[in-house]
């Protein structure tokens, strides 16, 4: 929340771009100032005993990655990793650093920010409700010409996973 | 009556012999009888003597015993008196001759001479010095005794056993009287039971014969005399007897069913030849019938063969006719000659064409070799082309290899422009420009890999026409190489053929030749036509002798009418002897005829 507080006032101007990809034929988007890289030969290394969320981790040039599977994370069955799979490694100021498992990458997409229709917080809700909150892990809509695009939040992802267990 | 004589002469023989046996044991067990008793008897008696013997011997032992005391007794009192008066020595001596075995009693001194002796005569007891020599008394059994009387050194007694023994003797004769007596009583009770059992054996025998004739008359003689009834009846040649129903003992019963069983077959063959005389006889009809129809035929033959002869005197002259058309025919083998020269003409003509045939087929098999080169030739063709289009497919594979790796390329350059725009996003506002030429690169690696897969799809097009194309060449390839295979065989046929029309060609020449030949053989065909016609007059004159012939077969067939007389009288006769047979037959009387033939039937259906 920080991170997006402070990409506001780095950005005034009413344009946001997000980095759009297909999980089970949905369209999702992230922040793209969050994402650090896009990584398209990776080669896994399982944690065993690890949730089944966390897919294993990833050598990047010296610098070891922990992947998720989005699918998981958004309920969606798992699948195993094809040509067009890719990661997405996020800003170490997203959390520590790991990236997320995708189906197909998609293209980086510039939007005015009156397109975009954010959740609302809702404050009041308190005790298991905000718990709930915690885990909800869409920020808002984007509205496309032709679709809609779930905007996520790369933050909550980490988080996710440890909600779910 | 012979069978009333063999019934005595069994019984009376059995009956004697019977008696003979009984008898003779009789007299046997009397005879043994008699012999037991007879040494039962002298068993007796021997037992008799022996205990007579014994006891005389012991009367006699004691009786020497009471002697030997007595003198003992006369010598002590004798030795005890001091002196021996004559009064005592007499008083002694009657004392020991009182004894009544005692005869003499003599008194010796030491040479044993006797010096008193004392004796009994006539029973009175003499005293002298010896005793006479009439009484001898070396023949009595005597005691010696030496005693110790003064000057009496020896006393001798002498004594007899005689009464004894008589006594004894008496005793026993008394016995063996009684022995004989009892002996002669059980032989006259004998002889009584040997009369009675004789007496009853004699019963014995005649209940025993009595009862023999009784059994033999219910079980052995009945039955024979009724099969001597039966047998007479068949004597008389009556077979319908029936002998079956009566019961026997086993054995007659067994000679009965056996004799039944062949008096069956017997009646059964008898019923047959009656009923085979039967149809002899109506056959010996029937073949006289036969005889007098073949006497009538006979007689119709003759006249028929009149009839033939006269035909064969036709024939004779149809055979003078044909001689005429002989001639005739001579003729028409004429025109047949200039025929054949027409024929022979043709023939010619063909073998001309046949020889134009085999230069054009010949002309034909140049072609069809020519055909099979250019064929070889085709394949050879279509094989390069095969491989200039697998070459194709391999160069196709190539290019599609290459359109994969610039469709990677393509990936990675899209990769490329992403991560590119997000390093222009992070960097802001001063990242804006590099962000329009990311936005550029990602836009031309997305038309590359539109491009790079344009290709693929097109190689892939272009890979299914390659192997199209390989697989129309081969099957071009196999056409040929048919054609080819055709052509080959068409060129072999050809080869074949030429040979064959060679064939026919020599075989036209050899048929022209033949041709010839024929006119020739024709020219001497009607030569023999004329010799033929002369022939056929040759040939009535034997038709003549033909109708000579049939006239000889004519007077055959009267011969043969007499035989058939013969026939006829030798049926007559063969049918009087049928009627013999069945006159002999006859008198058997069999069941009624209809009873036989239901048996047959009956028989019939069990077979069927």
């Amino acid at each position: 929340m920080k991170s997006i507080v402070s990409e506001k006032k780095k950005l005034p101007e009413t344009k946001r771009q997000f980095c759009s990809f297909q999980l089970a034929d949905h369209s999702f988007g992230v922040d793209i100032l969050d994402v650090k890289e896009i990584i398209d030969e990776v080669t896994l290394t399982k944690i065993h005993h690890a949730p089944p969320e966390m897919l294993g981790f990833v050598n990047i040039r010296g610098h070891v990655h922990l992947v998720l599977d989005l699918r998981l994370l958004l309920n969606f069955p798992s699948k195993p990793i094809d040509e067009s799979s890719r990661v997405l490694l996020f800003h170490p100021n997203v959390g520590e650093s790991f990236g997320v498992m995708v189906d197909q990458i998609g293209h980086m997409i510039e939007v005015e920010d009156s397109m975009i229709e954010y959740r609302i917080a809702d404050e009041n809700v308190s005790g298991i409700a905000r718990e709930f909150r915690k885990t909800e892990l869409e920020k808002g809509v984007c509205k496309l010409t032709n679709k809609l695009l779930i905007i996520l939040d790369a933050t909550k992802f980490l988080s996710a996973v440890e909600l779910k267990r | 009556m012979k069978r009333t004589s063999i019934a005595t002469k069994i019984i009376l023989l059995s009956c004697g012999i019977a008696l003979l046996l009984m008898v003779m044991g009789c007299f046997l067990i009397a005879q043994y009888q008699v012999k037991l008793l007879s040494h039962v008897a002298e068993s007796q008696i021997d037992v008799k003597e022996n205990r007579f013997m014994s006891r005389f011997y012991t009367e006699k032992e004691e009786m020497r015993d009471q002697l030997d005391k007595l003198i003992n007794h006369v010598s002590k009192l004798m030795n005890s008196v001091d002196v021996i008066y004559e009064q005592t020595f007499q008083f002694q001596v009657q004392n020991l001759l009182m004894h009544p075995m005692i005869i003499a009693v003599e008194f010796c001194d030491k040479d044993g001479r006797p010096f008193i002796s004392s004796w009994k005569s006539k029973g009175e007891i003499k005293i002298g010095a010896q005793t006479p020599d009439e009484i001898n008394l070396s023949q009595f059994p005597f005691i010696k005794k030496h005693t110790n009387i003064p000057a009496i050194e020896i006393i001798q007694v002498f004594y007899t056993t005689k009464p004894l023994e008589e006594k004894l003797f008496f005793l026993k004769n008394v016995e063996i009287v009684d022995i004989r007596q009892t002996q002669i009583s059980i032989y006259s009770k004998l002889r009584n039971l040997f009369l009675t059992q004789s007496l009853g054996s004699c019963l014995i025998v005649f209940l025993l014969g009595l009862s023999l004739i009784l059994s033999l008359r219910r079980t052995v003689l009945n039955p024979i005399q009724e099969l001597m009834i039966i047998s007479r009846q068949l004597k008389d040649q009556d077979l319908s007897v029936d002998i079956r129903s009566k019961s026997y003992s086993h054995e007659l019963e067994l000679l009965v069913e056996a004799l039944a069983q062949l008096l069956d077959g017997f009646r059964q063959i008898i019923a047959d030849v009656k009923e085979n005389a039967y149809l002899l006889s109506n056959s010996a009809d029937s073949i006289t019938d036969i005889a007098e129809e073949l006497t009538t035929h006979s007689e119709e033959a003759e006249s028929k063969s009149n009839n033939v002869a006269e035909a064969s005197v036709q024939i004779s002259a149809n055979i003078h006719s044909i001689a005429n058309s002989v001639e005739q025919i001579s003729d028409n083998i004429e025109t047949v000659s200039s025929t054949s020269d027409y024929l022979f003409n043709n023939i010619n003509s063909v073998a001309n064409s046949i020889e134009e045939l085999s230069s054009s087929l010949t002309h034909v098999g140049e072609r069809a070799q020519n055909g099979t080169k250019i064929a070889e030739q085709a394949v050879l063709l279509a094989q390069k082309a095969g491989k200039t289009v697998n070459s194709l497919r391999h160069a196709a594979d190539e290019i599609g290899g290459v359109s994969e790796f610039i469709q990677r390329i393509a990936h990675k350059t899209n990769i490329l422009s992403l991560n590119a725009t997000i390093e222009a996003a992070s960097a802001g506002s001063a990242g804006r420009g590099f962000s329009v030429v990311a936005a550029a690169i990602q836009e031309f690696a997305e038309q590359s890999s539109r491009a790079a897969k344009d290709i693929t799809d097109r190689i892939v097009g272009v890979q299914k026409g390659t192997s199209e194309i390989e697989a129309a060449f081969n099957d071009v390839s196999t056409i040929i190489r048919q054609m080819n295979e055709s052509s080959e065989s068409i060129s072999f046929a050809v080869i074949e053929q030429t040979k064959a029309v060679q064939e026919i060609a020599n075989n036209a020449l050899e048929a022209d030749e033949r041709a010839r030949n024929i006119n020739i053989s024709i020219d001497e065909l009607s030569r023999t036509a004329n010799d033929a016609a002369d022939n056929t007059a040759q040939v009535a004159l034997g038709a003549n002798d033909v109708s000579t012939r049939i006239q000889g077969v004519s007077e055959s067939i009267s011969f043969n009418r007499q035989i058939s007389h013969q026939i006829n009288e030798t049926a007559i006769v063969l049918n009087h002897l049928s009627g013999n047979l069945k006159f002999m037959i006859d008198p058997f009387k069999v069941k009624p005829s209809t009873n036989i033939t239901e048996n047959k039937s009956t028989s019939e259906e069990k077979q069927i």
